[in-house]
């Protein structure tokens, strides 16, 4: 009777425990990115400043900003809008061929319509690295971004 | 005199019509399609960030995509693609340097639509190959739009595809080029 008890409690924490498992792959398995706007930023940088960075000293800030979320402020050069209706902001000088181009995440897109060329902004989005280019100038390409408004 | 003038005109508007006009993008996009024919869902990303840039004059065409800038809908195959397949933080950027074979049949300077053969060298993963494809290059208004579909072999790029999901990841990805591009000025 007793050993019977034990196969059976064992046999019953050997299935809560293949539950558990198997609910946590499908969960990971259908886990979508964290939406940007509810990411706490790893850095907080001015868009002049994040581009000296990288213009000075490329290779470490690439292990600084790659991958982390990155919240930039900034006088808005331009405001692109590809084929699809995708906007990209763009940051920066005029006067410089550099900027930090954030791309807008797909659920946020239309946050851009409203910003203008020459006022300030913030954006927040992900680093996904430096696009160094001599002919093109160089960019900071950050993706999945959001508008955070302006208080 | 007159003979002068008008040689001199002539040399001048030769100059001009051989100059080299540049056309570039930095929001081109490729998708990245890496879908087996028995898997039960996409494996596919997209990258809105590319840059591009062509030069009518020589028919060069130069891409730059950042590996970072693909996004996937599911975040854990985003990961797999960056950590396990890429590994975008040690090969960050795929390039491709080539050009547009039959470049003189293309008239940039009028509107119209051709099909072309480009031919140039991918570099992914720090891995380089020849690539040849056919693409379709229009203009209009001053701007050229190109499109392209072309098939790599991951192998190729010394990617790996771990066998637990081989019946998903496709060995040969299908990438698509879609860009619009605008003239360099300076």
């Amino acid at each position: 009777m007793k050993r019977r008890k034990i196969v059976m409690l064992i046999l019953g924490v050997v299935l809560a425990v293949g539950v558990a498992v198997t609910l946590y792959i499908i969960k990971e398995y259908n886990r979508i990115h964290k939406d940007t706007a509810d990411l706490k930023p790893d850095y907080s940088v001015s868009a002049a400043n994040m581009l000296q960075e990288f213009q000075t000293e490329e290779q470490s800030s690439n292990k600084k900003y790659w991958d982390k979320v990155v919240q930039v402020d900034g006088v808005v050069k331009d405001v692109s809008k590809d084929e699809k209706g995708f906007y990209s902001v763009i940051m920066g000088e005029s006067s410089s061929m550099s900027s930090v181009r954030c791309s807008m995440d797909s659920v946020h897109n239309k946050e851009a319509e409203g910003i203008q060329k020459g006022s300030p902004a913030t954006i927040r989005g992900i680093c996904a690295g430096f696009n160094a280019d001599e002919l093109l100038g160089s960019d900071i390409i950050l993706v999945r971004c959001v508008v955070i408004p302006q208080k | 005199m007159k003979n002068l003038v008008l040689l001199l005109l002539a040399t001048a508007f030769l100059a001009i019509g051989s100059e080299a006009q540049k056309y570039f993008t930095k929001n081109c996009k490729i998708n990245f399609d890496a879908t087996s024919a028995s898997s039960p869902e996409r494996i596919e990303g997209v990258n809105k960030t590319v840059t591009c840039v062509v030069d009518s004059k020589t028919g060069n065409i130069q891409f730059s995509a950042l590996m970072k800038g693909f996004e996937f809908e599911r975040a854990l195959m985003e990961e797999h693609f960056n950590e396990n397949y890429v590994e975008s933080d040690k090969f960050p950027k795929a390039e491709f340097k080539g050009a547009v074979a039959n470049n003189e049949k293309v008239n940039y300077a009028k509107d119209g639509t051709y099909t072309v053969t480009v031919k140039g060298k991918l570099t992914m993963h720090g891995e380089t190959k020849e690539v040849e494809t056919e693409g379709k290059i229009t203009i209009q208004g001053g701007k050229i739009s190109a499109l392209a579909d072309f098939n790599v072999l991951l192998s190729d790029y010394k990617i790996s595809i771990p066998g637990l999901v081989a019946d998903k990841v496709s060995k040969t990805a299908k990438i698509s080029v879609a860009c619009s591009l605008e003239p360099l000025k300076g």
